[in-house]
């Protein structure tokens, strides 16, 4: 870690995110077609919020929304600390992971790493980049190209990408949906440390439930298209999380909880 | 490689910039309408006050004149030449299909069928023509044949990718159920290669006019192209631009015809580039030689042969259709053969000294051009169409234009050169610069990237495929305009050599000119071929799968 970027990073906490009247309709091929239906949303300054919900119900669009790569319909809003989120990118403050791991097929694991290092205008720390590569998995994979790694391990990249710049909101969209079940457990207890804290604010788009109550500090369970916000559930679990926490009752609870409101509880306890 | 067919179609499929809504609006109808007439009345003006005495620009209203009183005599030759291209057209093409079957079913045989192929492309049409028209007499036979040439190899390429872009999964599922290589053809790669095969059809459309108007430059009786000199001769610029625009009309027209059948039976884009087939980079570099000498090799000798056996089966007379050993004993064997070779040598350098600099020049200005179009979207949208209709021209109808514009000089054929590189690379480089998935855009968004960064970091490399299947398609393309322009025009290079050793029947000299031309131009596309396998290496290592 650098001493600029922690200085810099550490001087700004975390910012809470403030959605209002967010909305989405999509031109369809026949008619408009409304994916997220109007929704009020404040993200608290350093909390880690899962979002959950059935395909298609607009959870990676609010994600997008969110960062301004799209614009919700007229009269919604998004501010991040009062600000658009196009300033967020533009301080270089603001990393998101895609579903797809959506690296660079010509750069390394490593130089696709250190690019959002130089895209966010911090300067390319290479002891950091190998930590993080490490981190998740993927020491000795520096000089790999995308096309000869797994599927699992290109999203593993994507996640450090994403945490190399130390971001102040940090937005993931089924970051471990490709990764198998073992390093997903474990990405799942080492890898939070890294964003939660005073300095991030975090959204996750994720569709395993048991994987949404350990991340999360609260759940919110979105309904089918067009998308709205059913459930705003508190976790209540304490930090740092731990693996024994997954038989607990306080747990269990909220995973079956969940699962009834979406309507899966058997998928969601044979997750468990 | 763990990167499987699935990963990198969906990888490279997505488009940077999907298509936009589109807005009926009857202002912007209007504002085109008057952007047309501003164009038009500038055009006019420019051509009758500062560029009056140059033979470059005919103006709308003296085109037009041309057009209504020469109704009958453009009619008739606009009928003919479109005839020899559609003849040709629909030959070429089915023998790219059945190139590509036979490749399918017998896969040991790509290679080399694909080096074959190769070099009938590279053949210099300016010299066939007037051979073909030795072998075939009187009629439309040498344009015919020129026109398939030009467009079989255009069409063969990116069938040949389609069959092999099929992802990996879909071919084990024929052979989950234990199916040969006939089922999988025929339930699989034939669905899955027709958006290329429509792709190549596309392409070619102007490139069987190319072949059509080749021939009739070269000393056919009727057609557009005859026309064309006959204008040149005579200094007419209105005439040489309403046949420079009815050529483009036609091969529009059919571009649009093939475009919409395409719709219909394929409406996905393909999504792979033009890469073929790579070495297997885990074989040892000794090998790799090894294999590619061999293949060379193999190659050559099959030539050689199917030159000797061919003419010996159609029984051509020797007096033109000269065989291997003639041409061996012109440039080797022969008293004279160090003096002929010196000729050949001065001819071959004053075209590459004119070929090279104009072909480099053609890729430079598209790739910029394309570059600079990608950094605002708003000039990509407007400019996009005016890019894709240039690509269904057939450049080379503008030959005699710029050789009546820009003196008979070097430099005109060099600029012949350059457009011939230049529009192709430019409609290539704009599709590849879109080639950035959208995924990969929206990171850079995540940073609020500024765009000349995202193009330098991203959409050029993106483009890398793109810019090298157009670039080696360009090289012999570039050779070929230099000798037609020479041909035409200049007498200096090779164009112009053949030119006189077909007009003094010193068929010897013509041939031997013929195999050095396609030598050169083999040459070429190896070369840049060679910086292909290079940068793609890095850049897109998914394509080298193909």
């Amino acid at each position: 870690m650098t001493g600029v970027q922690t200085a810099r990073t550490a001087g700004r906490p975390a910012p809470e995110v403030l959605c209002t009247a967010v909305a989405k309709t999509f031109p369809g091929p026949a008619e408009p077609l409304p994916v997220l239906a109007s929704l009020d949303l404040t993200l608290e300054a350093g909390s880690v919020t899962a979002l959950v919900g059935p395909s298609g119900c607009g959870k990676s669009t609010l994600l997008r929304i969110i960062a301004g790569l799209e614009h919700p319909d007229a009269g919604g809003s998004v501010r991040i600390d009062g600000d658009d989120p196009l300033e967020v990118r533009r301080r270089g403050e603001l990393a998101i992971a895609f579903q797809d791991a959506s690296l660079l097929p010509w750069r390394t694991a490593a130089g696709n790493v250190a690019l959002a290092r130089r895209l966010a205008g911090q300067p390319v720390d290479h002891r950091k980049v190998a930590r993080l590569l490490g981190m998740v998995g993927l020491a000795g994979f520096e000089k790999a190209r995308p096309a000869q790694l797994s599927g699992g391990m290109r999203q593993r990249a994507a996640i450090a990408r994403c945490l190399v710049t130390e971001p102040r909101l940090l937005l993931l969209d089924e970051p471990f949906g490709a990764v198998d079940e073992l390093t997903r457990r474990r990405l799942n207890i080492e890898l939070p440390p890294l964003w939660s804290g005073a300095t991030t604010t975090t959204l996750l788009v994720t569709h395993s439930i048991p994987e949404a109550v350990l991340l999360a500090d609260r759940v919110l369970v979105m309904s089918a298209r067009p998308g709205s916000i059913v459930a705003d559930l508190p976790v209540g679990l304490e930090r740092p999380r731990r693996m024994q926490q997954l038989h607990s009752r306080r747990f269990t609870e909220l995973v079956d909880r969940i699962g009834t409101l979406l309507g899966v509880d058997e998928y969601a306890l044979g997750q468990g | 490689m763990v990167l499987q067919g699935e990963q990198a179609v969906q990888a490279t499929g997505r488009d940077g910039d999907g298509p936009r809504p589109a807005r009926a609006r009857p202002a912007a109808a209007l504002r085109v309408l008057l952007g047309w007439v501003l164009v038009i009345g500038l055009w006019e003006l420019v051509g009758r006050t500062v560029l009056a005495d140059r033979h470059l620009i005919g103006v709308p209203s003296g085109i037009l004149g041309t057009l209504v009183e020469n109704a009958d005599v453009y009619g008739r030759g606009l009928w003919f030449t479109t005839r020899e291209a559609m003849i040709g057209y629909l030959a070429g093409n089915v023998a790219a299909v059945a190139l590509a079957l036979l490749v399918v079913l017998l896969p040991g045989l790509e290679r080399t069928v694909l080096r074959l192929a190769l070099v009938v492309y590279c053949l210099p049409l300016v010299a066939l023509g007037p051979l073909l028209r030795l072998a075939y007499g009187f009629g439309d036979g040498p344009q015919v044949t020129l026109a398939a040439l030009a467009v079989y190899y255009l069409t063969l390429v990116p069938l040949l990718v389609g069959m092999r872009a099929v992802p990996r999964s879909w071919l084990d599922l024929t052979a989950t159920y234990g199916r040969g290589r006939w089922t999988t053809l025929v339930t699989v790669r034939a669905r899955a290669a027709l958006p290329y095969l429509m792709a190549g059809l596309q392409a070619s459309v102007p490139a069987a006019f190319l072949g059509a108007l080749v021939g009739e430059f070269t000393g056919a009786e009727r057609g557009i192209g005859v026309l064309s000199i006959q204008a040149l001769r005579s200094l007419d610029t209105d005439g040489l631009w309403a046949l420079m625009i009815l050529s483009a009309v036609v091969s529009m027209i059919g571009y649009v015809l093939v475009s919409f059948i395409a719709r219909r039976l394929a409406p996905e884009q393909p999504t792979v580039l033009l890469a073929t087939p790579g070495a297997d980079p885990r074989r040892p570099a000794w090998r790799r030689w090894l294999v590619s000498a061999g293949g060379v090799a193999l190659t050559a000798a099959i030539v050689l042969l199917a030159w000797a056996g061919l003419f010996w089966l159609l029984d051509l007379n020797p007096y033109f259709a000269k065989r291997p050993w003639d041409v061996w004993e012109w440039l080797v064997s022969a008293p004279t053969a160090a003096e002929h070779r010196a000729e050949l040598f001065t001819a071959a350098s004053q075209t590459a000294l004119v070929a090279v600099p104009g072909y480099f020049a053609g890729l430079a200005l598209g790739v910029l051009l394309a570059a600079a179009f990608s950094l605002s979207a708003r000039v990509r949208r407007a400019l996009t169409p005016v890019a894709v209709a240039l690509r269904c021209v057939p450049i080379i109808a503008i030959a005699p234009l710029l050789v009546a514009a820009l003196g008979r000089g070097s430099f005109g054929t060099a600029v012949v050169v350059a457009l011939m590189t230049f529009f192709p690379t430019l409609v290539s480089c704009l599709y590849g610069l879109g080639r950035l998935p959208g995924q990969v855009a929206d990171v850079f968004a995540a940073y609020a990237t500024p765009r000349t960064r995202v193009l330098v970091l991203g959409r050029l490399p993106a483009m890398a495929p793109a810019f090298f299947a157009a670039a080696r398609i360009a090289a012999p393309t570039a050779l070929l305009a230099a000798t037609v322009a020479e041909w035409l025009a200049t007498g200096t290079g090779l164009g112009n050599m053949m030119a006189v050793d077909a007009a003094t029947s010193r068929y010897t000299s013509l041939w031997s000119t013929v195999v050095v031309v396609t030598l050169m131009a083999l040459a070429g596309y190896a070369l840049v071929e060679a910086v292909e396998r290079r940068v793609l290496a890095v850049v897109a290592p998914e394509q080298s799968r193909w």
